[in-house]
């Protein structure tokens, strides 16, 4: 039932960031801020919600590609982007906090970041 | 000769009875909270553990600190027994506590170091309320000396009662109970985790655990000094009193420092300062 | 004193039970800055679901932490069902909820037992635990399971719990009702417990907001967030509101986690009462999931989102928690900025953190 209640929006970098903006102005709060790895890339989603769910915001991006952080905006986004750029290994500017990688000591750089295999899985 | 007994006598049994007290404190507070809690000789099993565990100090002027923390603890009670003056049994007990600090400064760790600001703080909450017991002694008395005021015929809780319960508030403290157990408490659940005892360990953590128990017998015989001329009152009170700071620790948070502080120093000016000007007006 | 002494806390640490590490930079005794570091309990579980079928997938939800982990799992099931749209037998659902709210007694006495301790008031640190045991006493009696439930599966749930028994869930919190009102009035009325919970860590309503907290730390500051409110499950047909208080202090969270007792009293014998006949699990049919979905559940330490996204095989594209803790550990920083050190331990344990949820 929760379905409705999320609007998926695909945008690109700048325009998103003026969108956080108005969000921020709107009184909306951040739900959450995850990466997916795609064939084409990388998508991150940032969700917002206004007292209930409501927006995920999602541009798609390359590897090598910066991403400008939002943490300016909404200071709590500090610790999902250090997640993603831990796990994700991708690479976000101006973290107000940055661990520099060190946020999750992960045995294997970026474990989330590889292409997968097949899409068999298992062991 | 019959000091020199009772001293000998104080050095043999006050840790005994100190360690059957620690033993009865966590049975009796295994009981309010419904548990069933450890054997009542656990203290002498854990101390002597601790004597046999390999000795790692941090620092090696740690162990001498710890060395003249016990000496001194042992000191002052064997002058209370012994008879002598007040004043002189509570500077030492203050000397003492001096070493324990000196300890916790000596290593360096932060715990250990908040612990021993802590303790100093806490030494200034309670060292008001026991000088005005030893004045108010004399007072009544005429006289410093332990031999003198246990010789007294009246019993002096009658004429000291703010005195008494002033003394019994910063007790709690001294006796590392909560809400006043500020640099250390029994069970490290706390912020600073052992206070001023986190680097302490083996035969030195065992060296301040048999002080603490000299010390406590200590404190409990101040509070039987009260009743000196009834003995069997004497130990009734000591009992109650024992017993309702084990209740109150079990039952109450523990208070940050400057509650503590304040508080202490609200009941030495009311309590007893109150008490001595009645005192002096009668 | 004066000078700045930095205190180093956790991840091991004795009155701070989760591996949470935090470096306090401290002047006297004041809390000028913390800064948090963390990965110890890092297990990658998200990255095991590309790995691990759907349907079995729930028994490593429900091992994402301990205390919530009939919420993960029933969190996990809902979105699955969600992206294939499955409906599940209505008995199912039921007894989903009733679970999870036994599940959320079970975490607020819990956590109301670890407060005690923090404070130092050991008996009523005992008496909160003995609570909680009767609670997880039904608990393993009906679904086998003191920490891990295991109830949730896709589909349905594992087990039904027959009338008797359930007419006996219901009836449990007659007796345990005097001990909740007892512990009740201790921790709002006790003069050393009110001193030391009023009025430290204050956060504002509009800092709780800006910081995305959730759960007990923004009911406590005055934002009715409760998930539950989406209606999922069925929640929709039980008649309950958010609790909130205003103050934002320790002592408003501390509230708010105590009325939530209550109410889940309420909704365990409403649903119980509620409760139809018939089937509770279903045959899973179709293909495998294709899609993506979040799920909003509330946990009992806050909001929990979960992220679905399948592929159409029976190994899901992408599994993402985002649980309270996670959005809480901004306001705890903040609540932690100019606080006493003697409250810190007090102000981590009052946005309830779990790490193992928030590391996953």
């Amino acid at each position: 039932m929760a379905k409705e209640l999320i609007v998926f929006i695909d945008m690109e970098i700048p325009e998103m960031l003026t969108r956080v903006e108005a969000l921020k102005l709107e009184g909306y709060r951040l739900m959450q801020i995850h990466c997916t790895r795609v064939e084409s890339g990388y998508e991150i989603n940032y969700t917002f919600a206004l007292d209930l769910p409501s927006q995920n915001l999602r541009i798609h991006i390359d590897r090598e590609q910066e991403i400008p952080s939002i943490s300016g905006i909404f200071p709590a986004a500090f610790l999902y982007e250090n997640e993603i750029h831990d796990l994700f290994g991708l690479n976000i500017t101006d973290m107000l906090i940055d661990y520099h990688g060190r946020f999750y000591r992960t045995s294997v750089p970026a474990p989330f970041g590889q292409a997968k295999k097949d899409t068999g899985g298992g062991e | 000769m019959k000091t020199v007994l009772t001293i000998v006598l104080f050095i043999v049994a006050a840790p005994l009875a100190g360690g059957l007290m620690a033993g009865l404190d966590r049975k009796a507070g295994a009981w309010m909270q419904s548990r069933v809690g450890p054997p009542l000789l656990q203290p002498f099993y854990d101390v002597a553990k601790l004597f046999s565990k390999q000795n790692i100090a941090v620092h090696k002027s740690q162990k001498y600190y710890v060395l003249c923390f016990l000496v001194f603890v042992i000191l002052s009670g064997a002058l209370f027994v012994a008879g002598q003056d007040l004043l002189l049994v509570i500077f030492a007990l203050t000397l003492a506590d001096v070493f324990l600090i000196l300890g916790a400064y000596s290593v360096r760790s932060p715990y250990s170091y908040v612990g021993a600001e802590r303790e100093l703080v806490q030494m200034m909450a309670y060292e008001p309320m026991v000088i005005i017991t030893a004045i108010g002694m004399y007072m009544v008395t005429k006289s410093f000396s332990v031999a003198d005021i246990a010789a007294f015929e009246q019993n002096l809780f009658v004429k000291l009662p703010g005195i008494f319960i002033g003394l019994l508030f910063v007790l709690t403290g001294k006796l590392r109970k909560s809400p006043f157990d500020l640099s250390m408490s029994h069970h490290a659940h706390q912020e600073i985790v052992g206070g001023v005892l986190t680097e302490f360990s083996g035969a030195e953590l065992a060296m301040v655990k048999i002080a603490y128990w000299y010390q406590n017998v200590f404190l409990l015989g101040l509070v039987c000094l009260f009743f000196a001329s009834a003995f069997w009152l004497g130990v009734g009170a000591v009992m109650l009193t024992f017993f309702l700071e084990v209740f109150i620790d079990n039952n109450s948070a523990r208070l940050t420092w400057q509650f503590t502080l304040a508080s202490s120093w609200i009941a030495a000016a009311v309590l007893g300062m109150g008490n001595l000007v009645v005192l002096i007006f009668i | 004193m004066g000078e700045r002494t930095v205190i180093p806390f956790g991840p091991q640490h004795p009155v701070l039970l989760e591996p949470l590490h935090l470096d306090l930079v401290i002047e006297d005794e004041k809390v000028v800055k913390a800064m948090p570091s963390w990965g110890f309990v890092h297990r990658g579980l998200e990255k095991l679901a590309e790995k691990r079928d759907f349907i079995e997938f729930p028994f490593v939800a429900e091992r994402i932490c301990g205390v919530c982990s009939h919420s993960h799992g029933m969190a996990y099931t809902q979105a699955i069902e969600a992206l294939m749209s499955l409906e599940i037998p209505v008995r199912a659902k039921y007894l989903r909820t009733i679970l999870a709210e036994f599940s959320r007694i079970n975490s607020h006495l819990l956590w109301l037992g670890l407060l005690a301790n923090a404070l130092g008031f050991e008996s009523l640190f005992m008496h909160c635990w003995k609570l909680r045991e009767k609670i997880l006493d039904i608990v393993e009696e009906t679904t086998g399971g003191r920490v891990i439930f295991g109830a949730c599966r896709v589909g349905g749930v594992n087990r039904d719990i027959d009338a008797p028994t359930l007419a006996r869930m219901s009836r449990l919190f007659t007796g345990m009702e005097k001990g909740f009102r007892e512990i009740d009035g201790v921790f709002r009325k006790d003069y050393t417990v009110q001193k030391r919970l009023q009025e430290t860590g204050a956060l504002s309503r509009a800092d709780a907001h800006l910081l995305g907290a959730v759960g007990p730390v923004a009911k406590g500051s005055g934002i009715p967030c409760d998930m539950r409110r989406l209606g999922y499950s069925v929640y929709n047909e039980l008649d309950f509101q958010a609790v909130v208080e205003t103050e934002g202090d320790s002592y408003a969270r501390t509230s708010v986690r105590i009325k939530e007792i209550f109410q889940s009293v309420g909704l365990i014998q409403q649903a119980i009462a509620k409760i139809p006949a018939g089937e509770v699990s279903m045959k899973i049919t179709g293909l495998p999931p294709v899609g993506e979905h979040f799920e909003m559940v509330e946990q009992p330490r806050g909001e929990a989102v979960y992220y679905v996204k399948g592929n159409g095989t029976r190994f899901l594209e992408r599994f993402r928690v985002r649980n309270s803790t996670f959005a809480n550990i901004p306001a705890l920083l903040k609540i932690l900025e100019g606080c006493e050190l003697s409250d810190v331990p007090m102000l981590i344990l009052s946005i309830d953190p779990c790490i193992s949820c928030a590391e996953r």
